[in-house]
């Protein structure tokens, strides 16, 4: 440091330029380094507990048996494939009624419902002006209604969706118990599960769907639409394609979202007992109970037995491995497909 | 086509529609069987014998909310000030993702893990602990929501600009002294907020608590107790064959409807929370 004299004045005292360096060396500095840095060891010390304490428990029932056997109430026997088979099935309904909903709400919260209406509004009112009548006239009544009320709905639905995704989900588990099993008589089935489980990740897949969207520069859809693309053509065939990555992405961790839940199942089809496998075939599904890897690790957990306990230490590995597949899968997806723009 | 992309996003409303009219709906038929005082001066819940105090419940999943917050909180800020202030760059790349490996985690292996490790662990510190307790089971809720703390406030560390740091470097402050009175104060709103919201996620939280606090209703502020919460009751009735239409039926969707005001309350208050002291930087 360099200290700058004025004439007249006496040089400063010695212990008014002390190096700043020595404040850093401070022990209440260290200490203070060393608090937050152990905080975050510890907290990584219990993620290391936790999957370390479950492999040692579990691995040595992990054989290529458990994963063929179905349920027992011999845990020596006992095996994982009915709840592989479960959640196969249930993760196939869910995508199949969550992913097109999600992304078309996604699609038209992105991309539509915040496009100026005034181009529209006017050709509503010329059609109007022709003197339609009947029908077609209250249709186009319709239309412009929904023009004027369309952003306070679109408000609506931003503050919905993202209370939905803080709702927990056990409440899900009410919903889905109350409508599907209650109201529209699906009995306690995996697919009264797999729709609980759909309703459960839609808010999810729409956020991330249009957050996927959103990376998508304008500049893309304005380009097509300057050679003459209709907005939809454009979002259909150049937003979409390049947003598909994202929303794959999403989607997969949305998925590995619904692998792991346990509560809304029970609550939709309580716990089962039978030793039951269920065909793989979603259309199957209105029949057949309702198994899933967390709810047999949930059973399994709930037995006052060792052997069960470690049993269920390695239907945990299996949900884990699943998981961590679906989570590389994503990452590679993200880094292979996605570009930078 | 339009109409059907309108329609998809309609029906994220007719979800909450849903679960406010099941919820209510079946809940007033609750009602008119309870009395609303008795459901909310009650201090025992006890079912079989008709007795519907929801004190115990609710307590419950407020000490084990509580609980998860004196671990959450400390450990959350603790690594969200290292993360954003301390780490370098390349550390924090690899961190980051490996805590949010918790909140990702099943609450279901939570829950074993609080059975199966943390409860004996306490046990050795703690002799004469039950198997059931809601220690166990605030300290893994707490793991579950520690990742919701340090991410978000974290985030909310880095928003603050460097300018803003490096002034008070320059008037001599050591980086302890910039983390604690400069950027922590400058995030706050955001801090604050992912703490509220890591209360929501600890109350509504399931799977942990049913296995690792036991299903009896018990009016203790003691940790050491097993409880069982809102959430464990709504559990325990449904793996048992409560016939649709029984009080006992109707019961989870009165105590399930609480549990969705107080989340949503919860919620509300962290949105305001955030748009209210919220500074934006440039």
């Amino acid at each position: 440091m360099t200290t700058i004299e004025t004439p007249g004045t006496p040089p400063p005292p010695a212990t008014a330029t002390r190096p700043l360096a020595r404040k850093r060396s401070r022990p209440s500095e260290q200490l203070f380094k060393w608090l937050v840095m152990g905080l975050t060891a510890i907290t990584i010390a219990m993620l290391i507990w936790l999957i370390s304490s479950v492999v040692i428990k579990g691995a040595g029932s992990l054989s290529w048996a458990f994963l063929t056997d179905k349920p027992s109430a011999n845990p020596e026997k006992a095996g994982f494939n009915s709840a592989l088979r479960g959640s196969v099935v249930l993760m196939l309904i869910t995508i199949v009624f969550a992913w097109p909903i999600g992304v078309a709400a996604a699609l038209y919260l992105e991309k539509f419902a915040t496009q100026s209406a005034e181009t529209t509004e006017r050709k509503v009112r010329e059609r109007l002006g022709t003197g339609t009548g009947g029908a077609l006239a209250a249709w186009l009544r319709v239309r412009l209604w929904w023009l004027r009320v369309r952003p306070r709905v679109v408000r609506l639905v931003d503050v919905n969706i993202s209370n939905l995704a803080a709702v927990p989900s056990i409440i899900y588990g009410l919903l889905g118990l109350a409508i599907f099993v209650g109201i529209m008589g699906i009995s306690k089935s995996l697919l009264a599960g797999g729709l609980t489980l759909a309703v459960l990740i839609l808010p999810i897949i729409i956020i991330a769907a249009r957050e996927a969207l959103r990376a998508v520069p304008i500049s893309i859809e304005q380009g097509a639409m300057a050679l003459g693309a209709t907005r939809w053509q454009a979002v259909r065939s150049q937003v979409f394609p390049a947003a598909l990555p994202g929303i794959l992405t999403g989607t997969i961790l949305a998925m590995s979202r619904a692998i792991g839940e346990t509560a809304p199942l029970i609550v939709v089809g309580g716990i089962v007992f039978g030793t039951a496998v269920p065909s793989l075939n979603p259309l199957d599904a209105g029949n057949e109970a309702l198994f899933a890897m967390p709810l047999q690790i949930y059973f399994w957990t709930d037995q006052p037995q060792a052997s069960f306990q470690a049993i269920a230490a390695a239907g945990i590995i299996v949900l884990l491995a699943t998981l961590l597949v679906m989570n590389l899968v994503a990452i590679i997806l993200r880094n292979r497909y996605s570009k930078r723009w | 086509m339009l109409l059907a992309l309108a329609a998809a996003a309609i029906i994220s409303i007719l979800v909450t529609v849903g679960i406010v009219v099941v919820l209510v709906s079946e809940g007033a038929t609750f009602f008119t069987e309870v009395p609303l005082t008795e459901f909310f001066t009650g201090t025992e819940w006890f079912p079989v014998e008709g007795k519907y105090g929801v004190l115990p419940l609710l307590n419950a999943s407020i000490v084990i909310a509580l609980i998860a917050a004196l671990v959450a909180v400390p450990l959350g800020l603790g690594s969200a000030i290292y993360l954003s202030e301390y780490a370098p760059e390349r550390l924090r790349r690899v961190v980051k993702p490996v805590l949010e490996i918790l909140a990702g985690m099943p609450t279901i292996v939570l829950g074993f893990f609080a059975l199966d490790a943390v409860t004996p662990a306490l046990q050795n510190i703690l002799p004469g602990l039950g198997l059931y307790n809601a220690l166990a089971a605030g300290i893994v809720v707490g793991l579950l929501i520690t990742p919701l703390i340090s991410s978000l406030s974290e985030d909310s560390m880095r928003a603050v600009p460097n300018a803003m740091r490096e002034g008070a470097f320059g008037l001599g402050a050591t980086r302890r002294v910039v983390s604690l009175r400069v950027v922590v104060p400058a995030a706050l709103s955001g801090i604050v907020a992912s703490i509220v919201l890591a209360l929501s996620r600890a109350i509504g939280e399931t799977m942990a608590v049913t296995l690792a606090a036991g299903t009896v209703p018990n009016l203790s502020w003691n940790p050491l107790e097993g409880m069982q919460t809102i959430t464990a009751y709504i559990v325990q009735v449904s793996k048992g064959e409560a016939t649709r239409g029984s009080l006992q039926y109707e019961s989870i969707f009165a105590v399930g409807l609480l549990l969705f005001v107080v989340t949503l309350a919860i919620n509300i208050v962290a949105v305001r929370i955030v748009r209210k002291y919220r500074t934006v930087y440039q």
